[in-house]
């Protein structure tokens, strides 16, 4: 079709990418295009109400009434936080596990049955909130039981689900047969952080199914009535579980791209390894964080599952954010190139978009939406964040600056090694990574001000000129909403451009040649050829690095602590 | 503690300082696209923050004086850093290779001693009389009294027999009431104090329940408040 799943395999069906060496199958290589595709599609659609959204919440624009605004809503939360995240994520499945390993998909008629279920699922939850009439309820992505939605939004969000299980089956099929071939020997890396991923993601999905098959059930008037308190937790588990794959998906993704295309080397495995298992054990538990306003659950509760048992995964997170530097200058280092504090950082290739996108990714995803993840997690600061803009700040700094930027960064990979096409434009590619973190970083950090700095409440239409029938005005943030507003415009111009260079190169860029990728390949090499152990080398750039990072999360968090003091006083 | 020992504490901590300062050198005049870029985006994001937090101390301690200085550092780092570190500094760089004219070579030399007085001579002016863009307002949040009314009355709505009673606690603010159901318009009352009946059967059932919607509008026909309510069905 279009020449897009045509590559040169041999006669066992294998071909060796000339960037990652890697022996590629026929069988993993046409679904993971597929699923990348299908992703793309639904940024695409997610991005259009990026833009009717972003131009309602800048009131100078003002651009949707309050009735058609949670649809449209609910349309850019659907599109965006599930289903280019999901597709995407079962793509980067088989990338980690067939790929990595060097072996075919197995039963790959499961990786299209799952492509068209959770296809199937998508369009119906598409249609079924687009076409949201009353008494029903545009469900955005916090579909709570008894706002009453259509019940062909309940019933596509159970065969989507149904769909991503039934996709992730090939990929456990093929580490099964992998390690019954292999019994004593470990899994690569970067097919370890996909079988976290993978765990995760059953884990989310069956608390979904629980969920929104307990919602259908009773929308169809099957069963009388629903326990709300009960819902929000088995909610939860796939609400939160979702973006945990996310996370997971996008450190995989990081270890990877840092390594084919900057040269990195893992400075210890058992440490990273080590980091994966902690997520397994904890950060599920950080979806409590949304429940930490809700009177049904005892603060005993709340204060384990956030403030106790979450800092392990934040633990795993720290440890990622000072590993994955460490290998970048350590590999760097290794290789001769870059000396100095920072040589082996800023003499990095910077023009390649793949690389660019991982770095503003980890950056990005550490300083904005690392840092206030576990403010918003405590229990007590969380009180100054909930149902704030400032939410919506934390987790446009997460998936949006965090993943979406990674797996943009993957996307640019995919075109050139798997759909083997040059871009349309080299140039823009470069530009592009550069145009969408940084405008989305400004306006995720205004996201942030408004809510934490005023107040304003998310999901509202109207706050700014007048909150309805009120007194109460939150005129004064209109300086930083009109900042929001003007850079939200450049991120979206930022995400055309990515849409325009990636659909536009897999249609019509110019056909690569086996040995035409090498532009991307690492300076030195992927292997660094000689030179000591990777622990012989200084790694005091990614030390003052951390010392940075760790002077942003002390500030902030102080800040944060002092903003909650001021707000009574207890005594006289 | 020995001679020795000191000599050595101090010659540590000599170094170490000096070794800071040409790493800091380095960093400022480091020049290459990428260096341009990383300084420029993160002064601004530096330039944000102390914009913001300065502000914000300020609001609970106004009595701070010196964050009016914070404040202005940050508000002129926004444009100042990425001013500096992609036009300015690879500018005077530029000059020092090839400037011939005795002005040019002085500018080229003196060019980032000049560059840092302009900043900081701003600085200083913008903290001892601050702009208003420079200064968030935070004391804004409630109204004087000048606005619309706070709307905010309670429904209150009883059930007798086949009719469904709802009365407003003030009336105050609201032009007119409109009662939906589904997509089903109800009425629409006009007058105060917007007591109305409506009749059961003329309601949706949503999932087993009689269901109905009230909103109180404005002149404009703006809705000020929403209230959803839900009647027993018939027999219950």
């Amino acid at each position: 079709m279009l020449g897009l799943f045509d590559n040169d395999y041999g006669p066992d069906g294998f071909r060796t990418c000339s960037v990652t060496g890697l022996r590629i199958h026929r069988s993993a290589e046409n679904p993971t295009k597929l699923f990348a595709l299908t992703a793309i599609v639904a940024l695409l659609v997610g991005g259009i109400f990026a833009f009717t959204v972003a131009m309602t919440r800048w009131e100078f624009v003002g651009l949707l009434e309050a009735g058609d605004f949670y649809t449209h809503l609910s349309m850019h939360a659907w599109n965006l936080l599930i289903f280019w995240m999901i597709f995407m994520e079962i793509a980067i499945l088989y990338v980690g596990g067939p790929m990595v390993l060097g072996r075919r998909l197995s039963i790959p008629i499961l990786a299209k049955v799952g492509w068209a279920t959770m296809v199937l699922g998508a369009v119906a939850v598409n249609y079924g909130i687009w076409t949201t009439t009353a008494p029903n309820e545009a469900p955005l992505l916090t579909a709570y039981v008894p706002n009453p939605s259509e019940p062909l939004f309940y019933a596509g969000v159970i065969v989507f689900l149904l769909g991503a299980t039934v996709a992730a089956l090939p990929f456990f099929a093929t580490l099964w047969v992998e390690k019954r071939e292999n019994a004593g020997q470990t899994l690569p890396l970067v097919t370890f952080a996909a079988f976290t991923t993978a765990v995760i993601a059953v884990e989310a999905i069956l608390g979904g199914l629980a969920a929104f098959s307990y919602a259908f059930l009773w929308r169809m008037e099957i069963i009388a009535s629903v326990d709300a308190a009960i819902y929000r937790q088995l909610y939860w588990i796939a609400g939160h579980g979702t973006q945990q794959i996310n996370l997971v998906a996008m450190i995989a993704v990081w270890y990877f791209l840092t390594h084919v295309v900057g040269g990195a080397e893992v400075v210890s495995e058992k440490v990273s390894r080590t980091a994966f298992i902690l997520y397994l054990f904890f950060i599920n538990l950080g979806a409590a964080h949304h429940l930490l306003s809700d009177p049904a659950v005892s603060t005993g509760w709340r204060i384990f599952n956030t403030s106790y048992a979450f800092y392990g995964a934040t633990f795993a997170s720290l440890i990622h954010a000072f590993a994955i530097p460490a290998g970048i200058e350590a590999g760097r280092r290794r290789r001769g190139l870059g000396g100095g504090l920072f040589g082996w950082l800023t003499g990095a290739p910077w023009r390649n978009p793949m690389f660019s996108a991982t770095i503003f990714s980890i950056i990005l995803f550490g300083f904005l939406g690392g840092i206030t993840g576990v403010i918003m997690g405590q229990l007590q600061l969380n009180m100054t964040w909930h149902n704030t803009l400032a939410t919506v700040g934390h987790f446009h700094a997460t998936v949006v600056l965090g993943t979406t930027v990674a797996f943009m960064g993957l996307t640019y990979f995919v075109i050139r090694t798997l759909f083997m096409r040059q871009f349309i434009s080299p140039k823009l590619a470069s530009v592009q990574p550069y145009l969408y973190s940084g405008a989305m970083a400004i306006a995720t950090l205004m996201l942030m001000y408004v809510g934490i700095l005023y107040g304003v409440p998310r999901r509202t239409t109207e706050v700014v000129e007048n909150i309805p029938g009120t007194e109460f005005s939150l005129s004064a943030a209109g300086p930083l909403f009109s900042v929001f507003g003007v850079f939200a415009l450049l991120a979206i111009a930022g995400g055309v451009l990515f849409l325009v260079l990636a659909v536009g190169s897999v249609l019509f860029g110019k056909r690569i040649e086996p040995g035409d990728n090498d532009d991307i390949t690492p300076d030195g090499g992927l292997a660094a050829d000689g030179g000591e152990s990777v622990h012989h080398y200084e790694m005091r750039g990614t030390f003052v690095l951390c010392l940075v990072f760790l002077t942003a999360f002390v500030i902030t968090y102080l800040l944060n602590w002092y903003l909650l003091s001021q707000l009574w006083k207890i005594g006289l | 503690m020995t001679d020795r020992t000191s000599s050595s504490v101090y010659s540590f901590a000599s170094g170490l300082c000096r070794r800071t300062w040409n790493d800091v050198l380095s960093v400022y005049y480091a020049n290459t696209p990428i260096w341009r870029v990383l300084k420029s985006v993160g002064l601004l994001f530096f330039g944000f923050f102390c914009w913001s937090a300065s502000n914000l101390l300020l609001s609970y301690r106004p009595s701070w004086s010196f964050l009016y200085f914070v404040a202005a550092y940050g508000f002129a780092l926004i444009v100042w850093g990425p001013l500096t570190h992609l036009a300015l500094l690879p500018w005077v760089i530029r000059l020092r290779r090839t400037a011939n004219h005795p002005l040019t070579r002085t500018v080229a030399r003196k060019g980032s001693m000049l560059n840092l007085s302009i900043f900081l001579t701003i600085v200083l002016v913008l903290g001892i009389a601050p702009i208003s863009p420079m200064l968030l307002d935070f004391g804004t949040l409630v109204d004087d009294g000048t606005g619309s009314p706070d709307v905010d009355p309670d429904l209150e709505c009883t059930v007798v027999d086949e009719l469904v009673e709802c009365s407003l606690s003030d009336p105050s603010g609201i032009d007119h009431v409109v009662v939906t159901s589904g997509e089903v318009h109800v009425k629409t009352v006009e007058e105060p104090p917007y007591d109305f009946e409506i009749r059961r059967s003329n309601l949706e059932t949503v999932l087993g329940q009689k269901q109905f919607t009230v909103e109180l509008r404005d002149e404009d026909g703006a809705t000020l408040r929403r209230y959803k309510r839900t009647v027993p069905t018939d027999g219950e």
